[in-house]
């Protein structure tokens, strides 16, 4: 028996199952990415026509990047850890002798993946639309990793508090999509009235999305140091809380 | 020599309740076990605490020699777990259900395909090997199940309710199947509700009451214990109720008042008889039945006081 199989193996669970409901995990986001740049961009954009000197359509895409990113991960590590509490399926996991370090790190790894390919796929979609030169291609890497990791750890998390499927929406609906509004995909920050823009300081997706929109066209509402700073906090805090939640049986251990 | 499986004053509380009270017992390596009990009696809690489902509050578990807690890795790796529930992963088909438990365990991919094939073929399971768990019977759901710990060959198989629903045909497939398994030195612990199933295949039983262990021998010494020969007096004509000279002896009156049954012990036949006789009640056939496991399993989960309650009644 080889030490990293069990490991390597439920990162392929996670993606066989995310694939097997490809119609409802990977096709919906490239849909409406699509949807979204045709109505905001080409309607909305011929009257923004440029923030910071760049055309309104060519800056939603780093916005648009980040919010299938967030929603992807989070969707796909809640779901699955969910599901397999609610079918009981989880036990047949922690009777295995993967660590815990490893069980968590493996579900993450498959929310990443997914985001990863949803946004390669609203990425490629955005082409259609728009050519432009990546500004910094391993700070865009940075991002789509750690933002993902974060949203992936926001989905254990939730899922291992949730009772029921409904709570995993309420989340999506009430917290991370009008943080993802706020945290300003469509707009710069610079748009907003004063004491909004105080507040949007306090959101962390707003520094996930300006740090993609540096990575990807240069130019961001905040120092790029204070957003990769704050990714990679969220990261390692949600992370240690998600392995310290599997490690004491939290909602998974009678 | 190290035991399969050590318990030392386990206690568990799910909140205020007390689920397990101060457990204690060893399975033997290559041993047949049963752990018998009534429903909530804490059959499942142990098995959970042993294979790491669930948590507890006092006392030990070590799996061959390991912690369940400090060594976990080592002593899951050491067990397989038949559930009492399906708890089948619902994205996978049944030989990815195998395959994936056999990755888990560290088998490589190559490898765990191969292991599942064959247990698929073991198992009867082999045309069904692309269907998903919901689409199996129930008696393919229960073989799959026990495919399932079977794949990183464990040294100790642990199934708790494995025949639960099981039609006869398949219970006695399971039974030979788990004698082999164990023949061939796997250590089985089973819990079960038939006390036959046990009986039959079990050298040694435990027996678990209200969260605490109330007997533990050797199958053959428990029912010798536990009960003596059953004796049964059919009589000629039917009695509405135990005269006083029988009420000294623990004597019950069934069957309408046709029946009188005992335990043979202390000398109680000759004495009865002699009762009897002086009471000028006649007998019709006498019945002596050995003790099986099932009247020492009444006997310590409480049925005796119940049927005490009812002799009691019809005084």
């Amino acid at each position: 028996m080889k030490p990293r199989v069990g490991f390597q193996t439920l990162v392929r669970r996670e993606i066989v199952r995310f694939f097997s409901v490809f119609s409802q995990t990977i096709f919906p986001p490239l849909v409406s990415s699509f949807l979204y740049i045709l109505i905001f961009g080409f309607s909305l954009g011929g009257r923004i026509q440029q923030i910071q000197g760049i055309p309104y359509l060519i800056y939603l895409i780093p916005g648009l990047l980040m919010m299938y990113v967030i929603e992807g991960s989070y969707a796909n590590t809640s779901s699955s850890l969910f599901i397999s509490r609610w079918a009981n399926n989880i036990e047949e996991l922690l009777v295995t002798p993967l660590s815990y370090f490893e069980m968590v790190l493996a579900i993450l790894i498959g929310g990443l993946v997914r985001s990863l390919m949803i946004s390669l796929g609203v990425y490629l979609v955005s082409l259609l639309f728009a050519r432009f030169p990546i500004a910094h291609p391993f700070l865009v890497l940075y991002f789509l990793i750690f933002v993902s990791l974060v949203f992936s750890s926001v989905g254990m998390i939730v899922a291992l508090f949730a009772e029921e499927f409904e709570h995993l929406t309420i989340v999506t609906t009430f917290v991370i999509t009008p943080l993802i509004f706020f945290g300003g995909v469509f707009h710069s920050i610079t748009l907003v009235p004063a004491p909004l823009r105080g507040l949007t300081g306090f959101n962390p997706i707003f520094y996930m999305i300006n740090g993609m929109r540096y990575s990807m066209l240069g130019i961001s509402d905040v120092p790029v140091q204070k957003s990769m700073f704050v990714v990679l906090f969220f990261c390692l805090a949600l992370f240690s809380i998600t392995v310290y939640l599997f490690k004491t049986g939290f909602k998974l251990r009678k | 020599m190290v035991s399969a499986i050590s318990i030392e004053h386990l206690t568990k509380y799910y909140r205020n309740f007390k689920a397990l009270n101060d457990v204690s017992l060893e399975v033997a390596e290559g041993e047949f076990f049963g752990f018998l009990g009534p429903n909530g009696a804490g059959k499942t809690t142990t098995i959970s605490v042993i294979t790491g489902l669930a948590n507890y509050q006092k006392g030990s578990v070590h799996v061959f020699g390991c912690d369940v807690g400090a060594d976990y890795r080592t002593t899951r790796a050491l067990i397989g777990l038949v559930p009492q529930e399906f708890n089948f992963d619902p994205f996978l088909s049944a030989e990815q259900i195998l395959s994936f438990e056999g990755g888990y365990f560290g088998i490589p991919w190559r490898e765990a395909k191969q292991r599942a094939q064959e247990l698929l073929k073991l198992f009867d399971l082999a045309e069904k090997r692309h269907e998903g768990y919901k689409r199996l019977s129930g008696g393919m759901k229960r073989r799959l199940l026990i495919a399932r710990a079977l794949m990183h060959r464990p040294k100790i198989l642990i199934l708790d309710e494995p025949t639960a629903g099981v039609d006869l045909e398949l219970r006695h497939q399971l039974w030979d199947f788990l004698r082999r398994l164990n023949r061939e030195g796997t250590t089985v612990v089973l819990t079960t509700h038939y006390i036959e199933e046990a009986e039959k295949l079990c050298s040694r039983i435990g027996v678990i009451h209200k969260g605490s262990i109330v007997a533990l021998d050797s199958t053959e010494t428990l029912i010798r214990k536990m009960s003596g020969d059953q004796v049964e007096l059919f009589l000629k004509a039917r009695l509405d109720f135990l005269p006083v000279s029988l009420k000294s002896f623990q004597i019950f009156l069934e069957e309408e008042g046709r029946k009188l049954r005992f335990e043979e012990k202390n000398d109680a036949v000759p004495k009865i008889l002699k009762a009897l006789h002086q009471e000028g009640i006649e007998i019709e056939k006498i019945d002596i039945r050995r003790p099986t496991l099932e009247d020492a399993f009444l006997k310590l989960v409480g049925k005796k006081d119940k049927a005490f309650v009812l002799e009691e009644g019809k005084e």
